[in-house]
């Protein structure tokens, strides 16, 4: 299967101006996005703000990607960019930041958590996924786990995914799919029911 | 849900679809709300799998919103987010205002996971100035209080309260965008011109994202 055909299915409608078509891609690269940002900025919350800014800036700049690159790659390039002239701006207004280039390295995850606190529902929604989705990795059938592992974890394709467990691509493709629903059927339990569900579900 | 269509959706997820199903299916997940729920679910399953710090974030819901602020008439824009280049504020803000902005953006952003958000991006706008409108047409959310009236009455020096006694939780850059919204959402500053998207601090925002 050719790499980025999803993506570009996707970055074609919102060409066309289908707005929804971005949405989907927000939605798959957003953790992505934010992960690497914090390789830059390491505070969560100033990490979320950047990732935004990344995704408008790709959002604007669409028209003229031509996809001569991966869509990944050319996203992941914006939000370098974006991250990299936050760091520059912050430098120069450290008035703004002095308590963070204070910081060791030790208190700064501590300082990250802190500032995160401005939306408790986002670490209350952090914890919960988190707790569901572990609780229903534990409990699925080794094959359905180690896949969606290799998948997820190690990012192999079902090709490579398949030679690893010894079986056909299709069966790849129906344990990650299987593996999926489980979990999700967990996490939609969770959210319908409401918070403090997770340990009933246990 | 069709589990034929979920199966296709998994393995899209994935970039392992061929590219005529793609294609198809990439237009039904485009309008299809519960279908990008899902597809958000599998985007967050995979978060936790790998680690990621914040697994519930609401980056795709700031950024819904502020792209469907582009598209809206000026006086139905919402207020944009932290970050977002400092946009204009509107009657929104005072619609999620009574609670907490920064609460209101995570529930929305469950709304989304639990089943989308409804209408998709114009509607969102349409409606977002008059919350009783917009209360949610998806299953109530354990997040989201019903009684949506009282907050419409918050006046805007409460919300400036809230935004001091929690500014020391807050990064400068949220502190300022929130600040200077709550300016322009009271009374006096409705009726103002907005300033166009994008021009505030960063006149050409791709002059180095190099390609």
């Amino acid at each position: 299967m050719s790499a980025d055909v999803s993506d570009l299915s996707l970055v074609r409608r919102v060409q066309s101006g289908d707005k929804g078509a971005f949405d989907a891609l927000v939605l798959k690269y957003q953790h992505k996005v934010t992960k690497l940002v914090m390789r830059y900025v390491r505070n969560p919350a100033e990490a979320e703000d950047i990732a935004q800014e990344a995704f408008i800036k790709a959002y604007r700049a669409l028209p003229q990607f031509r996809g001569d690159s991966a869509f990944y790659t050319w996203l992941y390039r914006i939000a370098i960019n974006t991250a990299k002239n936050a760091v520059v701006s912050r430098d120069r207004n450290p008035v703004d930041y002095d308590l963070d280039m204070q910081n060791t390295d030790e208190s700064y995850e501590l300082q990250g958590r802190m500032k995160d606190a401005e939306t408790p529902e986002g670490l209350v929604l952090t914890d919960e996924i988190r707790t569901t989705v572990n609780a229903a990795m534990d409990a699925l059938p080794e094959d359905l786990r180690t896949a969606i592992v290799l998948r997820e974890l190690e990012g192999l394709s079902y090709e490579e995914i398949a030679a690893s467990m010894d079986c056909p691509v299709g069966t790849v493709r129906s344990r990650i799919f299987r593996a999926r629903e489980a979990i999700d059927k967990r996490l939609r339990e969770v959210f319908e029911g409401g918070l403090g569900r997770t340990e009933e579900l246990g | 849900m069709n589990e034929e269509l979920d199966s296709q959706l998994s393995a899209m997820f994935d970039d392992e679809l061929p590219q005529g199903e793609c294609e198809l299916l990439a237009r039904r997940l485009s309008r299809d709300a519960a279908l990008q729920a899902r597809w958000g679910r599998y985007a967050a399953i995979g978060a936790v799998v790998r680690g990621d710090v914040r697994v519930g974030s609401s980056v795709a819901y700031k950024v819904h919103a502020v792209i469907a602020a582009e598209s809206a008439p000026a006086a139905q824009r919402p207020v944009a987010f932290a970050g977002s280049g400092g946009r204009t504020a509107s009657l929104w803000l005072r619609g999620v205002a009574g609670a907490a902005l920064a609460a209101s953006v995570a529930a929305v952003s469950i709304l989304w996971l639990q089943g989308g958000l409804p209408g998709g991006a114009g509607v969102l706008v349409a409606r977002a100035p008059v919350p009783a409108a917009a209360a949610p047409e998806t299953r109530a959310s354990y997040v989201v209080p019903r009684a949506v009236e009282s907050r419409m009455t918050v006046p805007a020096t409460e919300l400036a309260n809230y935004v001091v006694a929690h500014s020391e939780f807050s990064t400068p850059v949220s502190r300022r965008n929130l600040l200077s919204a709550l300016m322009a959402s009271e009374p006096a500053a409705v009726g103002a011109p907005e300033q166009s998207l994008g021009s505030v601090d960063d006149p050409n925002p791709h002059a180095d994202d190099a390609r």
